[in-house]
């Protein structure tokens, strides 16, 4: 009798049935909760997705003789008018990136020990990292579009040496192959709208564990599960910087 | 993950973050730095390969780590990886036709 009680109590706290005997019912075999093995699987198929968007990329670019060279396009800084700083706007953002993920890794932590007060603090955090970066990104957005990058138009063109150039000073000898734009458009806004429904997903995280709701649970799984989420933001942003930034 | 953590298991694991953190900081600025000084210096192909592979690394410590897929069962990482075979035969499959575009619009 006294065994079936102390069992009880450890279903209280958020731990699966222990038990894995094959048969189904209650017991999981992988002994990972449905909802964190659901966003798994979902993760999964968003990673198909990106992987097709990022394939048409690769399959595009390397179809082409000449594509613009990167240190080129991607050189202006906020607040420096003039300012000659090749990726340097945006290893700020990824930097940002993986500091926001880091804060929610430490939320999840926080809520393993039941910390209420942390889980609130860091989940702050990395709702803060999440808009700054979406902030940088529409700065880049707005710069690009004001030198006359347009999904259908693709103004940095080769000169007569093969460097890059601006095809608007006619410097250029024509305009540059018009898939970048589409692309570049294209993929970083899908990882954008991403990381939007990540903010948007760790605000309804953070009210949760403010207002005390996880807490009454007994368990912040809910936080693992956003937590799932937006490191896989972070993870794309790896890939998406590899093919627009560094190739 | 259970519910409780003894106070050497939390602060170990907090200890791996931070670790994977410097790791995936370090990787970035390596990455960058490369990228602007040694661009010209070193062909394409070397270049572009130590991007990828610098990337798949990040990437590990990603999924690893933070998203903590190593500490779950085999059997479950293995259903998330296998499916990725696809991605890798596919990303094959269409740089190849990619440059045999190439070739065929712009012969040398």
């Amino acid at each position: 009798m006294a065994e079936v009680i102390e069992i009880k109590e450890e279903h209280h706290v958020h731990q699966l049935p222990t038990p894995n005997n094959g048969e189904g019912g209650e017991s999981s075999a992988l002994n990972i909760s449905y909802g964190k093995t659901m966003m798994w699987y979902f993760l999964l198929s968003d990673a198909f997705t990106f992987s097709a968007f990022l394939i048409s990329y690769a399959t595009i670019r390397i179809s082409q003789p000449w594509w613009p060279d990167p240190n080129v396009v991607f050189k202006s800084f906020p607040f420096m008018a003039h300012a000659n700083v090749p990726l340097g706007f945006v290893s700020v953002m990824t930097f940002v990136l993986i500091l926001s993920s880091v804060a929610v890794v430490r939320a999840v932590q926080e809520g393993h020990r039941m910390n209420q007060k942390g889980v609130v603090t860091w989940m702050f955090w990395g709702i803060v990292g999440g808009v700054f970066f979406l902030g940088c990104q529409a700065w880049e957005w707005n710069n690009l579009i004001h030198e006359g990058l347009r999904p259908f138009y693709n103004p940095f063109g080769p000169n007569e040496a093969g460097k890059t150039t601006l095809f608007l000073e006619k410097m250029a000898m024509s305009p540059g192959p018009v898939a970048f734009g589409a692309l570049f458009f294209g993929i970083t806004g899908f990882h954008g709208f991403h990381v939007f429904t990540g903010v948007c997903l760790n605000v309804y995280g953070l009210i949760g564990a403010a207002n005390g709701t996880f807490h009454k649970r007994g368990h912040y799984e809910m936080i693992e599960k956003l937590g799932l989420y937006w490191h896989f933001v972070d993870l794309v942003w790896v890939f998406v910087f590899l093919a627009f930034y560094l190739m | 993950m259970s519910g409780h953590l003894t106070e050497e298991q939390y602060k170990s694991q907090v200890a791996a973050v931070w670790k994977s953190t410097l790791w995936l900081s370090i990787i970035t600025v390596v990455e960058v730095v490369i990228a602007l000084t040694l661009g010209h210096l070193i062909p394409k192909f070397i270049l572009n390969l130590f991007f990828v592979l610098a990337s798949v690394l990040k990437a590990f410590f990603i999924i690893a780590e933070f998203m903590h897929l190593k500490y779950e069962k085999r059997a479950f990482i293995i259903s998330l990886g296998v499916p990725l075979i696809f991605l890798v035969w596919a990303l094959i499959a269409f740089v190849v036709e990619g440059n045999y575009w190439l070739h065929l619009n712009f012969p040398k």
